[in-house]
């Protein structure tokens, strides 16, 4: 040792050190387990990472499930109370997962326009119209348009504080027996608030502001609804929105003849097929003289109901249900009353941020169509590709049942992530809020990071216990 | 608690004598050359107090408190050499002993904790010695390995028994009373880099590898490990049962983690993570004094004592 001198003791050193940081395979034995990390952020460091850490407890959707959207006043719920349309998705929720009823922790239900209390009441009425038993408790909740967004939201946070392992996210909306309204007076103190005016303002008057301040012109407009028709009826044409679909059974008053039937509604009946942004650009501007937003590039007003199941990853594992997606994140921001419509642009950052992702991360859209005007800005805002944005149509052609929306969009977003497969793992449901707010929530494909084994293979015995007779 | 080490940390072990009392082994550019250090330290209200410190020439790799004088620890020494320290003693009456025997460096010390004279030494000139510490001379040397030994552990229930880990990529038991090796486990595919003694079973035995896995074995049926435990990203670089657990094993790799896991579940088997190293972690200990205490030394001069119930890096 003394011969060999003091550099070349440090080199033989350092060589030695140095096996020990040898890149190493992983043991044979790790490909066949699965092993769980801990992640700063739920989502991983970023999808360009291929994650094959799944967490047991992470909130996974297993059920999204809607009505179809119909025209309020003329379509096919134009009859039917919001009690009938809740029932009839959570029914089919139950059937289909075959989730006993009083396994559910809570059911929140996003509505609007219902009056608050009287609304609360026909939620659990409707609860027990479904079959579910007085244990389960059932809640409202209202955030303007992203109440049935908010729903999911609230049940995925309940779930992971604990409260219960499964829980329903819900919306429904009946904007034919609920019309828009404003009751009693306007307090004067809004004076000396300029924002505080806003919040009064109707929406298609913000959805002219949009278009004003951002220069989003009519043509632009018209072309999106037209794209939202046609998008729409070709995914109605193909059956791609049928797996989301709940037909339901309600009576319906001929207008003409005051004849009640009994139909089936199990389309929705928005969609007009073959409409042209030139047949659009004939309509009448409805808010403003001169101005860009009429009935045609606006959100219809409709009726419809929708459920989202969730739970822990743990209990659909017990359960064997197939993991439709993983719930991520979700952000509400507040935004200027007078041009509520930029919601999303201002929510989607700070959602996608939350769940430790980037924007282009995502790969599906679901942003609420409530004007043209409005959306149309918030892809351009974002730098969207309209390729991924509302890819079987928004609320233009389908409809915008205000309380329903964000769980109807839920059921769209995630029913064609598992279509579209492994091409699209993260997708976002976004919507702006009338007052001034802007939601957007995370969705991960269940498929693509379900990697979790249920079945593992079983060790050989290498010895026998010391409890066993030999 | 957290105490700054002027060099990189190599090994960390709590006193069996003195509650809070921790040798901290360190060296200079990480080993590779330049001096070493041995640091006694204190717990106290004020953190990690220093209470003695003394300076080698080459780089410190282990070191071992003994289990017959609470004032008396040995360090494993770069050049070879085992020092043999006393708290108590004067700064300049300093190493008490050298013991010069080994070829290459010294990368591991273990005391008995029932013959309490003896201890063990693991070279990586191959061999591992066992010394007296009133005997001039080493009483024996066990030389099988046909690489650096990186480790030699006394079995906890028999006073004769140790494993030992290898370079070589296998694991030896041996007996002071037989001339070879007992037992010879081709443990890993990659370099063993650590191993220990179930303190609750004599015949289990935890071992650590370049292939970054944890596998525990039953001396019993040596011909396939019990478990594996996957988790960590580089070479594990110590590994150890608690002592006062039966199936909890704690490890601490080059991936800079420190983790707690429970060899009873092996396929939820990690209890905890720490990453409060920002360099390789190569120093780890469990206090038998104060169940669920803890001690980690790192390359990023930090030594952190801290309960296994809480983040190391808020106290």
């Amino acid at each position: 040792m003394a011969s060999q001198g003091v550099p070349q003791r440090a080199q033989d050193r350092q060589k030695i050190l140095l096996e020990h940081l040898r890149p190493v395979e992983a043991p044979a034995a790790a490909m066949s387990q699965s092993h769980l990390e801990a992640n700063d952020c739920s989502a991983g460091d970023s999808s360009s990472y291929e994650r094959r850490a799944a967490s047991l407890d992470d909130v996974v959707v297993v059920s999204a499930l809607r009505t179809p959207i119909t025209k309020a006043k003329r379509g096919g719920f134009k009859d039917t109370p919001a009690d009938d349309m809740l029932a009839a998705v959570l029914k089919a929720t139950l059937q289909r997962t075959g989730v006993e009823p009083e396994a559910i922790g809570d059911i929140v239900v996003g509505s609007v326009l219902g009056p608050s209390s009287q609304r609360a009441n026909e939620c659990r009425i409707a609860a027990f119209l479904a079959g579910f038993p007085e244990t389960v408790p059932v809640r409202t909740v209202n955030r303007q348009c992203s109440s049935g967004l908010q729903a999911v939201a609230d049940v995925a946070a309940a779930i992971k504080a604990g409260f219960y392992t499964v829980g329903l996210g819900c919306g429904v909306e009946s904007m034919s027996l609920n019309p828009m309204a404003w009751e009693g007076g306007v307090n004067p103190k809004i004076a000396n608030s300029k924002d505080a005016q806003n919040c009064l303002l109707p929406m298609g008057v913000t959805s002219e502001n949009v278009a004003a301040k951002f220069g989003i012109d009519r043509a632009t407009q018209d072309k999106m609804a037209a794209r939202s028709h046609a998008r729409a009826a070709a995914a109605q044409a193909s059956g791609r929105v049928k797996d989301e679909l709940v037909p339901v059974e309600t009576t319906w008053k001929d207008p003409k003849t005051g004849e009640e039937k009994q139909i089936v509604v199990d389309r929705d009946d928005g969609v007009r097929p073959g409409t042209t942004p030139q047949q659009l650009a004939q309509l009448k501007t409805v808010f403003k003289k001169d101005g860009t937003t009429t009935a045609g590039n606006s959100s219809q007003i409709s009726d419809g109901a929708a459920a989202v199941l969730l739970m822990t990853r743990r209990e659909a594992l017990r359960r064997n249900l197939p993991v439709l997606g993983i719930f991520r994140s979700f952000a509400a921001v507040g935004v200027d009353p007078a041009i509520m419509g930029v919601g999303p642009a201002v929510a989607i950052p700070a959602a996608v941020k939350q769940a430790g992702l980037t924007l282009d991360d995502i790969d599906l859209f679901e942003l609420n169509e409530a004007f043209a005007s409005q959306a149309t800005y918030c892809c351009k805002k974002l730098g969207l590709d309209e390729e991924k944005v509302n890819v079987n149509g928004g609320a233009i052609a389908i409809g915008h049942p205000l309380g329903c929306t964000g769980a109807r969009c839920t059921a769209t977003l995630l029913h064609e992530m598992m279509k579209r497969g492994s091409s699209a793992r993260f997708g976002i449901v976004s919507m702006c809020i009338g007052s001034g707010m802007g939601a957007a929530a995370v969705f991960e494909r269940g498929g693509e990071t379900d990697n979790l084994r249920n079945v593992r293979p079983v060790p050989k015995q290498a010895h026998l216990s010391r409890d066993a007779a030999v | 608690m957290l105490f700054r080490t002027p060099f990189n940390g190599y090994a960390v072990k709590f006193s069996p004598f003195e509650e809070g009392r921790i040798a901290v082994a360190t060296s200079q550019n990480f080993g590779i050359i330049g001096n070493g250090r041995q640091h006694v330290l204190q717990m106290g209200p004020q953190g990690l107090v220093e209470v003695a410190a003394f300076d080698t020439k080459d780089g410190l790799y282990d070191c071992c408190w003994s289990e017959e004088n609470e004032n008396i620890l040995v360090s494993a020494c770069g050049d070879g050499s085992i020092k043999v320290w006393d708290v108590q003693a004067p700064a300049q009456a300093n190493p008490l002993r050298s013991f010069q025997e080994h070829q290459r460096e010294v990368y591991a010390i273990n005391w008995n904790v029932t013959r309490r004279n003896l201890f063990l030494s693991a070279s990586w000139d191959d061999s591992i010695k066992l010394w007296d510490i009133n005997a001039p001379q080493s009483l024996a040397t066990f030389k099988e390995h046909t690489y650096c030994v990186y480790a030699a552990v006394w079995n906890p229930a028999h006073a004769d028994v140790f494993v030992s880990a290898s370079g070589d990529c296998s694991v030896k038991v041996w007996d002071l009373r037989q001339q070879r090796s007992t037992l010879s486990i081709a443990a890993h595919n990659y370099e063993v880099l650590c191993t220990d003694w179930c303190k609750y079973n004599d015949c289990v035995i935890a071992t650590g590898s370049v292939d970054k896995s944890i596998k525990i074995w039953d001396v019993r049926s040596p011909t396939r490990e019990v478990t594996t435990l996957l988790g960590h990203t580089y070479a594990v670089r110590r590994v150890l049962f608690s002592p006062h657990a039966e199936s909890i094993v704690a490890s601490c790799s080059y991936d800079m983690t420190v983790r707690l896991w429970d060899v009873a579940a092996p396929e939820d088997a990690l209890l905890r993570l720490w990453d409060h190293h920002t360099e390789f972690a190569v120093g780890l200990d469990f206090s038998t004094l104060t169940e669920g205490l803890l001690a980690s030394a790192g390359w990023d001069e930090t030594v952190h004592v801290w309960n296994q119930n809480t983040d190391p890096r808020a106290a």
